[in-house]
């Protein structure tokens, strides 16, 4: 195609267009990538000889082993549990849509409105037995003092249940949407060859929303691996102590505000990266979930529908 | 086609009564669940309506009285002369702020890379897929660093900035507009003689109003309840924002935290708890106005409906 006349301005504009943007790509997006591997070598108390140690320094303070296993213990229950009963919800609301389902919708988001500081209020109240909503359900299982529950070995499953409540309601209408968009007629072939619910589920269904399954997996697993507010009010504000330096983040919050360690705070920001960059990696390169050609089918399908 | 239909009846009606048991347990267990979702909830906003010692002695999930609100915010305000005030300010401005500046660049850039053709298109793209795939705090230490270089540092700009940049509404943006104009829409129109600009305002914003829309909600619910990154940033009380201004509630009064002593200040549960709710309540009435939008945004670009 032959340039059309005045491409040159024209791209200009454009490029100014886009530039505010792009601007704060680099800037907050791009820059602080950079900034913190230009951090780690620096000099410091930490690292006295400076240079690329940074990383195995950071590797051998001794709350590292704790915070790992804190963060891969909490996360042992909460990836599996957001994906199989999202995934599981998703599809008992999909078997039947009646009139109450849109109703049932509106409750499952509800508790996504109660997250970081406010679930940890909300969260300290359910478990304090005193003025528990599920009083009853507490006093049955004989926990009469929220010290029973609160205790730091505890940790691991109270901030996955913590986390999941605020983030499932948003997923369970989202793979709902998923599960919407496979065609009727799959469905109902499908049925008319006798298919069970069961088999229409785990054979038809979960196969055709592979790629949404994968794409909540990988930002579970990556909003996972940086779980702070919870710990950390937890630990600040509620029962002093309880976790400190529980999780990665807060070993990193520690290691730059407490310690002035700048360059292991940031080493150990990149090594977290590098799990979270691989799954956007596969995510981009390995679904077909961004990709040009899926973006450009789907123009003739569903128009002004966004 | 009719056919087919009769002869499955047989096998339709086989399973009718284990699917009829499978359905009462399906929808048992999703009831169940809806309860458990909106009990936390009911509590927060009920929590405030009632006084300390009615929080114990009356039923959870009662309600007390109107006053009780009163009461809360009255006491609320006696906390470090009525900061919880600037909190509330600072949380509808800095929010106001970054849902405008965030809808704004976003929309352009997804409509620069929808309809231009200039170069480092698609290297944008993926950066932008990146960043958006991203968790948001992964960068809060070397964005301290920055931000401490530029001298930003305890200043709401800092915060602003860093919220502003909205990779998942340039992408958004990017999936509506290539998907609501056609390409030769703008290439008719650059023949007529329109700018690039024009092409912008004369074919694309027209077009834009449900776009917006989901892009400021996008915003909000993902900026009006962060935590982590203003933490970092903001140091003095009075630029708090009402998630910090909670945290700081939880340890620096003895409501819900045995660890500290009694102080002068009035905030008991009641108060905490209207706190928590003025950051949940307005996100839950954008999830519940707004839940269609949640879907297709989160699905855009792939889901054919």
């Amino acid at each position: 195609m032959s340039k059309p006349r005045g491409y040159k301005q024209r791209n200009l504009l454009m490029m100014t267009m886009l530039a505010p943007y792009i601007f704060l790509l680099i800037v907050f997006g791009i820059l602080p990538l950079f900034m913190a591997v230009l951090e780690v070598p620096k000099i410091s108390i930490a690292n006295p000889d400076g240079g690329w140690d940074a990383f195995k320094i950071v590797l051998q303070d001794f709350r590292f082993p704790t915070a790992l296993k804190n963060v891969l213990g909490f996360m042992a229950y909460f990836v599996p549990m957001m994906i199989i009963i999202v995934i599981a919800m998703a599809l008992m609301l999909d078997v039947k849509t009646n009139k109450w389902s849109k109703y049932l919708r509106l409750a499952y988001i509800v508790p996504a409105s109660i997250s970081g500081a406010v679930a940890v209020l909300v969260w300290w109240a359910i478990f304090e037995p005193t003025i528990s909503p599920i009083k009853s359900v507490l006093h049955f299982f004989g926990i009469n003092s929220a010290r029973q529950i609160w205790q730091t070995e505890n940790l691991v499953y109270l901030i996955a249940i913590m986390t999941f409540f605020s983030m499932a309601g948003n997923w369970i209408l989202i793979q709902y949407g998923s599960l919407q968009s496979i065609s009727t007629e799959i469905i109902e072939a499908a049925r008319v060859d006798g298919c069970s619910a069961f088999q229409l589920a785990f054979r038809i269904k979960l196969p055709l929303i592979r790629k949404y399954i994968i794409y909540m997996a990988v930002l579970v697993f990556a909003g996972g691996l940086q779980i702070f507010v919870e710990p950390q009010l937890l630990n600040t504000g509620v029962y002093t102590g309880i976790a400190s330096s529980w999780s990665f983040d807060q070993l990193s919050y520690e290691l730059a505000f407490k310690s002035g360690d700048f360059g292991g705070a940031s080493a150990l920001s990149i090594i977290l990266l590098v799990p979270s960059l691989i799954g956007a990696l596969v995510v981009i390169f390995k679904t077909d979930m961004f990709d040009d050609k899926t973006i450009r089918d789907k123009k003739s399908s569903d128009k002004a529908d966004l | 086609m009719s056919t087919t239909i009769k002869s499955s009846k047989k096998l339709k009606s086989a399973t009718r009564q284990e699917s009829r048991v499978g359905m009462f347990f399906v929808n048992s267990w999703l009831i169940f669940f809806a309860v458990i979702s909106i009990i936390p909830m009911a509590w927060l906003l009920l929590a405030s309506s009632k006084t300390d010692p009615e929080l114990s002695s009356r039923n959870p999930l009662a309600f007390g009285s109107f006053k009780g609100y009163i009461n809360a915010w009255n006491n609320l305000t006696f906390f470090d002369n009525g900061v919880i005030g600037r909190w509330v300010i600072n949380s509808v401005l800095y929010n106001a702020a970054i849902v405008v500046i965030a809808t704004i660049t976003a929309s352009l850039a997804g409509f620069v890379i929808s309809a231009s053709r200039i170069r480092f298109k698609k290297t944008f793209l993926i950066s932008t897929l990146i960043m958006m795939l991203l968790p948001p705090v992964a960068l809060v230490i070397p964005l301290f660093v920055l931000m401490d270089k530029v001298s930003l540092i305890d200043n709401p700009l800092s915060v602003i900035l860093i919220s502003s940049l909205y990779p998942f509404g340039a992408f958004l943006s990017y999936i509506y507009y290539s998907t609501t104009i056609p390409p030769e829409l703008y290439e008719s129109a650059r023949l007529d003689g329109c700018s690039d600009w024009q092409l912008y305002t004369r074919i694309a914003f027209p077009l834009s109003g449900a776009l917006l829309g989901l892009l400021a909600f996008f915003a909000f619910i993902g900026n009006w309840a962060n935590y982590f990154m203003p933490y970092v940033m903001l140091y003095s009380g009075e630029n708090y924002t009402l998630p910090l201004g909670l945290g700081f509630l939880f340890s620096s009064t003895p409501a819900i935290n045995p660890g500290v002593g009694a102080t002068s200040v009035p905030i008991y549960k009641p108060e905490i708890a209207l706190a928590g709710a003025l950051i949940a309540f307005p996100i839950m009435v954008m999830f519940l106005i707004s839940q269609k939008r949640l879907i297709r945004g989160m699905l855009a670009g792939s889901i054919k409906e």
